[in-house]
């Protein structure tokens, strides 16, 4: 047989003998389907809050993929429309969660329009205005959607701290808090308890169905950064993805400040 | 001088060598043909004016349509090519509405006055050679009315590109006399009722015809019913009140 | 009848058909090590049980009793992992009964790997043996498919990259007891940092001729900070729609009531004796 005289390996010899450009094909009868699936899930939680005069993003810093870590340090809350460096000017702050490229390349998209906006139209884009600029960013790839659940806020005109949630292809919605990714499951039922009261009664307001709701009522930017902080370091104790560094952004009439704990990192 | 700007009179993308664009230039001319169409900024409103040229007893005077709405808070007069005018202000619309889709908020009015004049330029050979959809200047001049955060605003659009803002401006064959008697009676305290009757006033000054309700139209600019254009018998009223001489 | 029970085999695989998903099973993604010294073998593992992402247990116990001088660590399917290490556990008892000697390392490994083999994987059970025996000392590793490998170090479970890599740069041959403790306690370690599969605390046990030491949380890393609010409500906070009293008089119709003096009565769960 030619092959062997070509072969060093002598475990081949009586075999096929391979070359690049002609490939064994092992497989039994029938088409071998090859496939590229473009999205990867990174994992990871982010949550806002809204209050009377302010708006608190905030983001786990741990980027993932499977059982592994990228990045202890991976921001998911972002300032739109500021400094490229340094976030200085900013009024706008956006979260996104799921798949870090798209995040990363949304984020840069938002922050292009808003910087542009300022220079067509002469003033600072409204946080509504920009509300609805990112719903149609979001619905223009309806077809192969930014796979990122993106939370937006900041101060609206009438100095109130706003929110505004949206899921991958621009349904969006106002709302005064909103916990997104990994661990939203976790965090959401949380929220509605601490921030919307909801499941609470006014001790003694009555009895059977009589009784009385709690109503939710405007928590100072304080105890929010603490509600923040115990659903972080609960999410980290109990879903893997979640972890290594707490990342804060509390917009207010004064700007963005930035807000940074460690959390753990196993 | 006549010898040579016959020779640089021709391209519209040809500067001559006093640097001047002659076809720009006469595009300009275009408009001191047109009918007069005047303008007035209060603190009310914008109020736009203009005078039809009914120039047949036969012609169905609500057929000529000078003053037109871009949304509900922006309004254009205009003076020229009336065909011009329809392309340029098609295009405002258009802007207008993508606007408030993307923003879900109105346009403002000097955005909207910039982009009918980003319009305007795109005469002539594309930067990279691609086919152009104008072969020439627009022959027609604008008066965009409109209200926004910033209050009531009126700019006047040129086909040169250029705009400027004005709290009274006229344009057309009678622009002349006209801002001449806008100069001596404005003032920045003017209600919307007296800028109506300055604004017909002036335009009875500087035209040929007797004005009568028939061959003028108003328009307003308010915050409370954004544009509108003055019904036939709200036009008889005030042309009623107009002083006689 | 012994051994598993498939009544609901055919009904499960219409359901699968049907789409119904399996329901999840809760795994041990886990960091386990073993190594071996002079005079000995240790074992270690992290207490990170997961149920998909989520933590399903923070501090469970992945070192399995087999013999007063065989353990073993464990990972892949929690139950799978329980119940094969008490059934040759109980096996082996069994068996150094009718022997009247001591088990043996090879002997435990042996009828796991068969065991396992049996079940062609579907066991999904994932250990590492260590002990030591009258031939000496003893560390395996056994695959749920049946597979066995007899190495100084070992790794398993999706933290073994992270473990190993502490192996490979710092074991060395002829190690002290408190030394293979070390690694063995920094191999798992790397595998709560860096695998998400693993986590919270290291156990480690130790095994040599006259001593069984199980240490455990030897090491905890990851304590939880203080929580920043009080999660107290006011009593009368959760609505209550009805409500019904059953006296202790009443209950005791259907059970028997023991009185308990004090609350320090309450039942110790038992604690094992682990050295012999």
């Amino acid at each position: 047989m030619a092959a062997s005289i070509f072969s060093s390996n002598p475990t081949l010899a009586s075999g096929p003998n391979y070359s690049f450009s002609q490939a064994a094909n092992n497989a039994a009868a029938g088409v071998k389907e090859h496939s590229f699936y473009p999205y990867t899930d990174n994992g990871g939680s982010t949550l806002g809050i809204s209050g009377s005069d302010f708006a608190i993003l905030a983001g786990d810093t741990r980027s993932t993929s499977g059982y592994n870590i990228n990045s202890r340090y991976a921001p998911k809350v972002f300032k739109i429309g500021g400094d490229d460096e340094t976030g200085e000017g900013a009024h706008i702050v956006l979260s996104v969660v799921g798949f870090a490229a798209d995040g990363q390349a949304l984020k840069e998209r938002l922050d292009t329009i808003v910087k542009m906006y300022k220079y067509q139209h002469g003033k600072n884009m409204s946080v509504k205005a920009c509300a609805q600029r990112l719903s149609t960013i979001l619905y223009q790839k309806r077809f192969f959607p930014y796979y990122v659940h993106a939370i937006l806020g900041g101060i609206d005109d009438e100095g109130k701290g706003s929110l505004y949630s949206y899921d991958p292809v621009g349904s969006y919605e106002r709302e005064s808090c909103r916990a997104g990714g990994a661990a939203a499951s976790l965090i959401m039922p949380f929220l509605d308890n601490q921030v919307k009261n909801n499941n609470q009664y006014i001790p003694g307001s009555g009895e059977g169905h009589e009784l009385v709701a709690r109503k939710a009522e405007p928590l100072p930017k304080e105890e929010v950064v603490k509600i923040v902080r115990d659903a972080f370091t609960s999410a980290t104790e109990r879903h893997i993805e979640v972890g290594d560094g707490l990342q804060m952004l509390v917009a207010t009439k004064d700007g963005i400040e930035e807000v940074y704990f460690p959390l753990k990192r196993d | 001088m006549f010898l040579a700007r016959s020779e640089y009179d021709r391209g519209v993308n040809t500067f001559s060598p006093e640097g001047r664009l002659f076809q720009v230039e006469y595009s300009l001319e275009a408009i001191k043909l047109g009918s007069t169409a005047i303008g007035v900024a209060t603190g009310e409103g914008v109020l736009l004016g203009v005078e039809k040229r009914v120039t047949s007893s036969l012609l169905e005077a609500s057929s000529v349509e000078k003053i037109v709405e871009i949304d509900q808070h922006i309004g254009c007069a205009m003076s020229g090519l009336q065909a011009d005018a329809r392309s340029m202000v098609e295009h405002a619309r258009v802007e207008s509405q993508n606007y408030s889709f993307h923003y879900n908020e109105p346009l403002r009015v000097e955005s909207c006055t910039q982009a009918i004049c980003d319009l305007a330029l795109r005469f002539g050979e594309g930067a990279e050679g691609e086919e152009s959809i104008m072969s020439r200047p627009f022959g027609v001049a604008l008066l965009i009315a409109g209200i926004d955060e910033d209050g009531p605003q009126l700019y006047h659009a040129e086909p040169s590109g250029t705009f400027y803002r004005y709290d009274a401006k006229a344009i057309g064959s009678g622009s002349e006399g006209a801002q001449d008697g806008l100069q001596k009676e404005y003032h920045k305290s003017l209600t919307l009722a007296e800028a109506e009757t300055l604004v017909l006033k002036t335009l009875k000054q500087v035209m040929e015809e007797k004005l009568d309700s028939n061959n003028v139209q108003l328009a307003s600019v308010t915050r409370e019913k954004g544009f509108r254009i003055y019904s036939d018998e709200e036009m008889s009223d005030i042309v009623s009140r107009l002083p006689t001489n | 009848m012994p051994g598993f029970d498939f009544s609901n085999h055919n009904r499960n695989v219409a359901l699968h058909a049907q789409g119904v998903p399996l329901p999840k099973a809760t795994s041990t993604g886990t960091t386990i090590v073993g190594c071996i010294f002079d005079g000995g073998v240790v074992i270690a593992a992290d207490t990170r049980a997961t149920s998909g992402p989520i933590v399903a247990d923070k501090n469970c116990e992945k070192l399995h009793y087999i013999a007063p001088q065989i353990w073993c660590a464990g990972a892949g399917t929690a139950a799978d992992t329980e119940f094969t290490t008490a059934l040759i556990s109980s096996n082996l008892e069994l068996h150094a009964l009718s022997t009247g000697r001591k088990p043996r390392v090879v002997t435990c490994m042996t009828m796991l790997k068969q065991h396992l083999f049996q079940y062609q994987g579907h066991i999904g059970a994932y250990l590492v043996v260590a002990g030591v025996d009258p031939t000496g000392v003893g560390l395996f590793t056994v695959h749920a498919h049946g597979s066995t490998d007899k190495l100084p170090y070992v790794t398993m479970g999706s933290g073994s990259l992270a473990a190993m890599s502490v192996f490979e740069t710092q074991w060395k041959q002829k190690m002290t007891r408190e030394e293979a403790v070390d690694l063995t306690s920094n191999a798992i370690q790397a595998g709560i940092f860096n695998d998400l599969g693993s986590g919270s605390n290291v156990d480690v046990c130790v095994i040599t001729s006259d001593k069984t030491t199980l240490m455990r949380n030897h090491i905890k890393p990851n304590e939880r900070e203080q929580k920043q609010r009080s999660y107290k409500f006011a009593r009368g906070t959760t609505a209550v729609l009805n409500e019904k009293i059953i006296t202790k008089e009443e209950i005791s119709k259907y059970v028997t009531v023991h009185e308990l003096s004090s609350d320090d009565d309450v039942v110790v769960v038992e604690k094992m004796d682990i050295d012999s």
